[in-house]
């Protein structure tokens, strides 16, 4: 629990199955500025499952070159996101009895709770690739900090977010092979949910869905901490893919149109309205029907986020047996928080009122950029973000006189 | 009693009664209803009925029992094959899950083919809130009733959940299903009736569903106003039943049944056809039946009926009672209803399970949910 040094760069990638980006950030005086961004196009990844490692080592390889050049310095470590159906997380505790006859916790017994919870294996053939804090009981109570108060028995727990050895190994060799470090890995949908989150949201409960191309990755949160947090190997290209099969055009020409007409709703009205694909009539412009159009993709939206809702259910029916959950606004005042590129479709938030009974927004990552403030960029702003307060800066001041010209200019 | 009806139309259930009690007004003379069911309240008082189980139910329905509706079939099987001599097509429509339906319709529908007659069946599945066992069960019966049936239909009820909007009436779901099955009957009946401008042979038909086991495919659909063949051709081939889970949308040999009011022309109801045909093959044999009929001015029906031979036997491919030998130089291709069509740029990616489902086959397709027609 000791908090890491943070050097005064911060750089984060998030590799996604339509886009990869990353983001270089510095810290000055405990604020977080952007030097530089990149984004390419992925290739190699197909349902956020690497299928090309070549390929996408390139593009990550381009991106990294990007943001170095953006930023006039080296990237030696980074931050990583991982996520998708490949990782799993549960919830693992620690348990201490207190030893002290006067029943007063000590920063030791926090630490032995802290390790017998650490102690746990994972599976076997998987790797633990992060932990995070949950709440700590003191003798069944919810407290903040125990050490120095009274109590019996104490139990920490933490969100363990578990990963097929061999993905992971594969991720951090790619970047190794630029001689870059892996400092941490962040889980994706925590990152994208730093971004678009307000921590009154996470006290009271909210559920944030990442609908990005490959994957649908949600987490849920309650009173402060994750209560549980899924993925599906559904996204945008799915309703990209739907629409093509459906009208038997090309992908791009689909995702042309499920970008200009799309819904994540049908209507009545749809039926009958005639739209052209190029607009201009002329050779090789074709019309389609728009309700065919809103009714494909809005059958597949709901799917996903009906999807969603049910396994958010199971994990919870697991977490609390007995009990009769129900995703509704006593559990989640805040709602929904949809975000991710497929958040862009029409009336996203009226499906996710239609299917889960919630109320929703879109959610823009809070950023000083504008050109950032966009649904796809909630992953790689929260992975910064996320970087920035899981692991916060220590105080350190750039040591030779050249670190301190050269942080004198950038300022 | 003049002659025995050409078909003979088995309601067996509940389920099965109650439809083709809804059914048996609107068809034809060439149609004999006939109900059997163990409960005794589901049996219409003015209609051919055989009541199953007397000794074991004692007039209850099988409490959804499997064992009690074979049991139950079993007993009354001279009844039965009394019942069932003489006709040539036997229509079986119930529905599975439950009791009786499940356990005696496959003993029902052995009886039937061993009587010499040409089974089709129409099996209800049922809704997927009904629970796992009921889908289970369902799912057994219908394996079961396939590979004893020369042609079997499933209409799935959860298909009929999204044919109606939200807000329709319980009644008008279930017209859904009577309008497809009913239908069927009724193009089926018509190739049994005389006076068909284009008539249609029925040994044909029946040779059309002669193997047992084999996939059958069943479209209807119904349009009216100014080429109103075409517009019913269209809601043919757009008809659930084809585009439901488990289908099949290509078949060697279709029969196409297109009624229509006087004012029917030659050009409408053979652009039906050729659509229909499009859509569903009919490579190897296309029977045809045309009809006029005063009391469907303005309007006009256009049923489908197919069955291949079961694919791993492709040599065999040549279908129809005709006599034809088989062309073993010929090569069948399999027909790309497949993954490689269903599954999009997903083709050649592993597949993706959940909830029992392939994810990556699009939602609409899985739904078997009908889109609007094109532009």
């Amino acid at each position: 629990m000791t908090p890491k040094p943070l050097p005064s760069l911060i750089a984060v990638i998030d590799i996604g199955t339509s886009k990869t980006a990353s983001l270089v950030g510095q810290m000055i005086g405990g604020q977080a500025r952007m030097l530089s961004f990149s984004e390419r196009r992925t290739e190699g990844v197909v349902k956020g499952v690497v299928t090309d490692l070549e390929k996408l080592h390139a593009c990550v390889h381009e991106v990294v070159h990007d943001v170095e050049r953006g930023s006039g310095r080296g990237v030696s470590e980074v931050y990583l996101s991982l996520g998708g159906p490949a990782a799993e997380g549960e919830r693992v505790k620690g348990l201490v009895m207190v030893p002290a006859r006067d029943g007063r916790v000590t920063l030791k017994d926090l630490q032995d709770a802290v390790a017998s919870a650490r102690r746990q294996e994972p599976p076997a053939g998987r790797t633990t690739i992060l932990y995070m804090r949950q709440p700590t009981m003191l003798d069944g109570k919810p407290v903040a900090s125990p050490v120095g108060m009274t109590g019996k028995r104490l139990e920490v727990s933490f969100w363990r977010v578990t990963m097929e050895e061999a993905l992971v190994r594969l991720r951090v060799g790619m970047v190794n092979g630029m001689s870059i470090r892996v400092r941490d890995f962040i889980l994706a949908s925590h990152a994208a949910a730093c971004a678009v989150a307000q921590d009154a949201d996470k006290h009271g409960g909210v559920l944030v869905v990442d609908m990005g191309a490959g994957t649908t990755d949600w987490i849920l949160y309650f009173k402060d901490h994750i209560l549980c947090a899924g993925s599906l190997p559904v996204g945008g290209e799915h309703l990209t893919n739907d629409l093509s099969v459906a009208l038997r055009v090309s992908r791009e020409t689909a995702e042309d149109l499920k970008c200009r007409f799309g819904s994540a709703v049908h209507r009545e009205a749809d039926v009958n309205q005639t739209i052209w694909k190029d607009g201009d009539r002329g050779l090789g412009d074709q019309q389609f029907n728009r309700g065919t159009i809103t009714r494909v993709l809005s059958l597949r939206y709901q799917e996903t986020l009906d999807l969603v809702r049910k396994d958010a259910l199971r994990q919870l029916e697991g977490i609390f047996p007995g009990h009769a959950v129900r995703l509704d606004q006593h559990m989640l005042p805040s709602g929904v928080i949809l975000t991710g590129g497929s958040a862009n479709l029409a009336d996203a938030c009226e499906a996710v009122q239609q299917t889960m009974g919630l109320t929703a927004r879109v959610g823009m990552p809070v950023f000083d950029n504008d050109s950032l403030r966009k649904p796809e960029y909630a992953g790689v702003v929260g992975l910064m973000r996320a970087a920035i307060t899981d692991a916060p800066p220590a105080a350190r001041r750039p040591r030779g006189l050249w670190e301190q010209l050269k942080a004198l200019f950038r300022l | 009693m003049e002659r025995a009806p050409s078909i003979l139309l088995l309601g067996l259930g509940g389920a099965g009664c109650s439809m083709v009690a809804r059914l048996s007004a609107a068809l034809p003379a060439e149609v004999g209803a006939l109900f059997l069911d163990t409960d005794e309240r589901s049996l219409p008082a003015d209609a051919r009925t055989i009541q199953l189980g007397r000794q074991q139910t004692r007039g209850m329905g099988t409490g959804g029992e499997t064992g009690a509706g074979l049991a139950a079939a079993e007993s009354e099987e001279v009844a039965l094959r009394r019942a069932l001599a003489g006709a040539p097509v036997v229509v079986i429509v119930t529905g599975l899950g439950g009791g009786t339906g499940s356990g005696a319709g496959p003993f029902v529908a052995g009886l039937a083919a061993d009587s010499g007659a040409t089974v089709l069946c129409f099996a209800t599945m049922p809704f997927s809130h009904e629970g796992e066992r009921r889908q289970r069960e369902a799912d057994q019966a219908a394996t079961a009733l396939a590979a004893r049936c020369h042609g079997f239909v499933a209409v799935h009820n959860d298909l009929l959940l999204q044919q109606v909007p939200a807000d329709s009436a319980l009644p008008a779901t279930f017209a859904a299903a009577d309008a497809w099955v009913g239908g069927a009957i009724r193009g089926l009946a018509a190739a049994f009736a005389p006076g068909a401008l284009v008539p249609a042979d029925p040994a044909a038909i029946r040779s059309i569903l002669s193997t047992p086991g084999s996939p059958t495919l069943c479209a209807f659909g119904a349009g009216e106003g100014p080429r109103a063949a075409m517009t019913a051709a269209r809601a043919a081939v757009e008809c659930p039943l084809a585009h439901g889970p488990g289908a099949v949308t290509k078949v060697a040999s279709i029969f196409v049944h297109v009624s229509g009011g006087p004012e029917l022309t030659s050009t409408d109801a053979f652009d039906a056809v050729a659509m229909v045909r499009q859509k569903f093959g009919g490579n190897t044999a296309t029977v045809l039946c045309a009809r006029t009929d005063p009391g469907m001015a303005g309007r006009a029906e256009v049923s489908v009926l197919g069955a291949s031979l079961p694919e791993p036997k492709p040599a065999k491919a040549r279908k129809g009672g005709k006599g034809a030998k088989d062309d073993q130089s010929q090569t069948v291709f399999p027909f790309a209803t497949d993954d490689a069509v269903r599954r999009g740029f997903f083709g050649g990616a592993p597949l993706t399970i959940v909830d029992g489902q392939d994810i990556d086959v699009p939602t609409y397709i899985r739904r078997a949910v009908r889109l609007p027609a094109g532009p």
